[in-house]
């Protein structure tokens, strides 16, 4: 019985932990691709929640919801570097409260066209899963796998196709780039739309257990942030071990002591991580993402 | 000097005052319920001055402020509510109380920040981190402090107003006095801070944040200057916050929330960064926004605020203040002018003999430096390997060798700012491996990096005197020393001149000038000749043998002609090690020499 009770304390946790892999991830990828911090990843997030929420509504498939909330992320992420980001290029700090103006109006927003009210999804079926006497939330579990395919997707994405590796030289010798005719504002616009895509799926993906709300992106927003940042110039890699790390852990501590305990678990290793490694644990990682 | 540029020299002092008084005689007159309302708008001009003293100033975008902010409220209502009884009055208790415990937040938190010497993100991250914390602690929060009670998500409540008379018939002061009375005090704290800002302390600050590192090679302890600043800034946020807790009775831990958080960053963005003022004007605006949308547009103020903050970023990058002071100085004579008409640099023998007998004077005699078994590593490339090399006064040293050959990095590693694998250096006696750069430089060595560093925004003059400031801490004596440098280098007539507008040449000899500001025992140079003219060079020459008879001087250097010149010792690196050592004619002579600097195939 107490294997049992462990058991499912690590594989909820680690399903919390993929949670917020699944929001960070885009995250990741715009800043280490881009080096920009977007304070606006939570509201992509939450678009792609509502987006997928207003098509089911409409009669939609949820599983044909997702790739069209990704779609219509991507394509706002887009508009939003090619009026916002693509400006503001090498300023980070300018870059953040732009984005985090940004995330206030789109949170507005939404207040204003769907409310404050929470709606959520009765098309999926929920299942569970039973270890011992425990039981376990199916698709909580499932998020594991996301998460785990996601990564791959990404990786594989970024180091192994054309576009990742021009995405990639971009931003690493943006002249050079340049010089061997690559059109960096082109694959710039389309990297931040992929993160905010990414952003998009997520908010879709999670719909079944997180409700749709203006303000559903703020609890990822602020993890997922410090994940990426303690993470540091290994982006990619390096977030999914800060996750792991510091949602897991989290979610193990809040699940023996309480979930204020919890929070405070993960804000203080993410103060002690920074204070060991003061540019990211990543920083002598060789790695390209 | 014309009328305009007379107001223009006093304006950070003219106008605040004038806008205090205008605020207070409308303060006096205003509907009591404006009065109010206004009273808060003064209050986050305070709270968004501690964030440019931060921002503007110190360089680091803190998320921290409203932590400091909050934390301080608390506090100070909590000895409020508890004391002002035994005295009637509310604001000596608690003005004070918050301000300490600000401060204290602040010293904890920036020490974490800058004595890890953390990245700008990094520490950014780290403020608001820690604003959040207070936030998700704060909400189950429940603490009995004496009279004082704080209950979680209910906040703190039956905070005393704010009240200035003592005894037992003390009032809180009714909504125009309190609008008075908080003017009054955001005043005196803008001049305050003012005086601070611009004060010897506030001119480091500034050179700190335009170049950290070559104010720590001026043998600043940036650390301690930064977190001082950080630590002023806290106490001026805890006493904002005491201030909106008195004014407003009651306190939540929304004050810590994500969009308090970047109240301030607002309010200094709208007002102009760095002019400790502009946060006023900031949040008057904000606030006159707010109030009168507020009653048209509904609760849609964060739709607004959004959107403002986005154009503001995007298209008024100096805000306000920052935006008028440009279209002013856009009719005064230009500052710069003087850089377009400089004479050459001329070095004369004797007044330098007389700077380098003085500085032996002040500073001690010369010392020698010497590396042993010095090994530097990066991955698999080694700059450094075991190099053993003892530099002593008397002749110049020179250090020469292809691209990649290690002597960048030995005197890198020379100076502290590479930390070597192993071996040891030693300044004469002293094992100096272990020390910080700042600590190094304050032992007598002195450095001139390849690039010319020179604080770009700071005039000529004053990048003289911050080098010689921190030598002798004592301001007579730098300005006689940085006025004597000053007319070496024939720089008289640009003392006023921003740095950055003079030539790169002139760039390089005021960045030399710094150094022997610094009257240092051991000086290194990276190529100094680099970008001069031939007869600049020969000055220099000249120059560097003078210092080479009092000090030990070690040039890195690629100008072989120039090195000829020297009449030094000069040593041949090569793969990190020293290859060849002797006086350049023996050293021209040797095939092997030859072979790896000319790069023949043999002993490549």
């Amino acid at each position: 019985m107490e294997f049992d009770y462990l058991l499912t304390v690590l594989l909820s946790s680690l399903s919390s932990a993929s949670i917020l892999l699944i929001a960070a991830m885009g995250l990741a990828v715009v800043f280490g691709l881009m080096g920009v911090i977007n304070l606006a990843h939570s509201e992509f997030l939450m678009i792609g929640a509502y987006t997928a929420l207003t098509l089911t509504k409409l009669g939609v498939p949820y599983l044909l919801s997702i790739p069209l909330a990704v779609a219509f992320t991507m394509l706002m992420g887009a508009i939003v570097e090619v009026l916002i980001i693509r400006r503001l290029y090498g300023r980070l700090f300018d870059t953040m409260l732009a984005t985090w103006g940004l995330s206030m109006f789109f949170m507005q927003l939404v207040v204003v066209l769907f409310g404050t009210s929470t709606a959520s999804v009765a098309t999926i079926p929920s299942f569970s899963i039973n270890i011992g006497e425990y039981s376990l939330d199916g698709y909580r579990l499932l998020m594991i796998a996301i998460a785990a395919l996601m990564f791959l997707f990404v990786y594989t994405l970024m180091t192994k196709t054309v576009y990742g590796m021009k995405a990639r030289a971009s931003i690493q010798q943006p002249q050079m780039a340049q010089a061997i005719g690559i059109d960096s504002n082109k694959v710039n616009t389309l990297t931040f739309a992929i993160g905010c895509g990414m952003a998009g799926f997520a908010g879709a993906i999670l719909l079944p257990l997180v409700p749709a709300t203006p303000t559903m992106g703020l609890a990822f927003a602020v993890k997922s942030f410090l994940a990426v940042v303690v993470a540091g110039p290994v982006a990619l890699t390096g977030t999914v071990l800060t996750t792991l790390g510091l949602g897991g852990g989290a979610s193990i501590t809040a699940s023996f002591l309480s979930s204020v305990i919890g929070e405070v678990f993960f804000f203080l290793i993410t103060a002690l991580l920074l204070w060991l490694y003061p540019f990211g644990v990543s920083v002598k990682w060789r790695r390209k993402l | 000097m014309t009328l305009s540029e007379k107001i223009y020299q006093s304006a950070g002092i003219t106008l605040p005052a004038i806008s205090t008084l205008f605020a207070l005689i409308v303060a006096y007159y205003i509907d009591p319920y404006l009065a109010f309302v206004s009273t808060s708008w003064v209050i986050f001009g305070l709270l968004g001055m501690s964030l440019d003293i931060v921002w503007g100033r110190g360089g680091l975008l803190s998320l921290g402020q409203t932590a400091f902010y909050g934390m301080g409220g608390y506090f100070g209502s909590i000895v409020a509510i508890n004391f002002s009884a035994t005295t009637g009055n509310s604001i000596i208790w608690a003005l004070p109380a918050g301000a300490i415990f600000g401060a204290l937040l602040a010293v904890i938190l920036g020490y974490i920040i800058f004595y890890a010497r953390m990245g700008a993100l990094q520490s950014t991250i780290l403020t608001y981190t820690f604003t959040l914390l207070l936030w998700s602690v704060a909400q189950p929060f429940k603490l009995k402090v004496g009279e004082a009670s704080i209950v979680g998500d209910s906040g703190l409540s039956n905070i005393p107003g704010i009240i200035i008379g003592f005894g037992e018939e003390a009032e809180s002061l009714a909504p125009n006095q309190a609008l008075m009375a908080v003017i009054i005090i955001a005043s005196i704290l803008y001049f305050v801070t003012r005086r601070l800002m611009s004060s010897h302390f506030g001119r480091i600050i500034d050179c700190i944040r335009i170049d950290h590192e070559k104010a720590e090679l001026l043998g600043y302890d940036v650390r301690k200057y930064q977190l001082l600043n950080f630590t002023y800034a806290g106490a001026i946020a805890g006493l904002a916050g005491t201030l909106y807790a008195l004014w407003s009775n009651f306190l939540s831990p929304s004050i810590f929330s994500i969009q308090e958080a970047f109240l301030p960053p607002i309010y200094v963005l709208v007002g102009g960064l760095g002019t400790l003022a502009g946060p006023f004007v900031g949040a008057l605006t904000i606030g006159i926004l707010s109030f009168v949308l507020g009653g048209t547009a509904g609760g849609q103020t964060t739709l607004i605020l959004g959107a403002t903050l986005i154009l503001l970023v995007l298209f008024l990058k100096n805000g306000i203040l920052g935006s008028l002071d440009l279209l002013w100085k856009r009719f005064l004579p230009d500052p710069n002018a003087a850089a377009r008409n400089t004479n050459p640099v001329k070095i004369d023998g004797d007044t330098l003999k007389e700077i380098l007998k003085e500085a032996e004077q002040q500073a001690g005699p010369a010392k020698s430096l010497s590396t042993n078994d010095l090994f530097k590593k990066f991955g698999g490339v080694i700059p450094v390997n075991k190099v053993n090399r003892s530099f002593i006064p008397g002749k110049p040293y020179s250090l020469i060798g292809a691209n990649g050959a290690g002597k960048s990095s030995f005197l890198k590693t020379c100076v502290g700012m590479y930390k070597p694998e192993s071996g040891s250096v030693h300044l004469s006696d002293l094992d100096i491996t272990h020390s910080a750069v700042f600590e190094r430089v304050k032992n007598g060595m002195g450095v001139k990096n390849q690039k010319p560093q020179i604080f770009g925004d700071v005039s000529v003059l004053d990048n003289l005197w911050v080098a010689a400031y921190s030598r002798t801490k004592q301001n007579q004596q730098a300005l006689a020393v940085s006025h004597k440098i000053l007319n070496m280098l024939g720089l008289e007539e640009q003392s006023n001149v921003a740095a950055s507008a003079l030539s790169h040449g002139q760039q390089q000899w005021l960045d030399i000038g710094m150094v022997l500001c610094l009257a240092p025992r051991v000086i290194f140079l990276d190529e100094p000749a680099a970008g001069m003219t031939k007869e600049e060079t020969r000055e220099l020459s000249s120059l560097i043998r003078i210092l080479a008879l009092h000090t030990t001087v070690v040039i890195v250097e690629h100008d072989m002609d120039f090195v000829r010149t020297l009449e030094g010792d000069v040593t041949v690196l090569h793969q990190g090690k020293v290859f060849a050592e002797g006086d350049i004619q023996s050293l021209r002579k040797d095939e092997r020499v030859l072979d790896v600097y000319l790069g023949r195939r043999k002993h490549v």
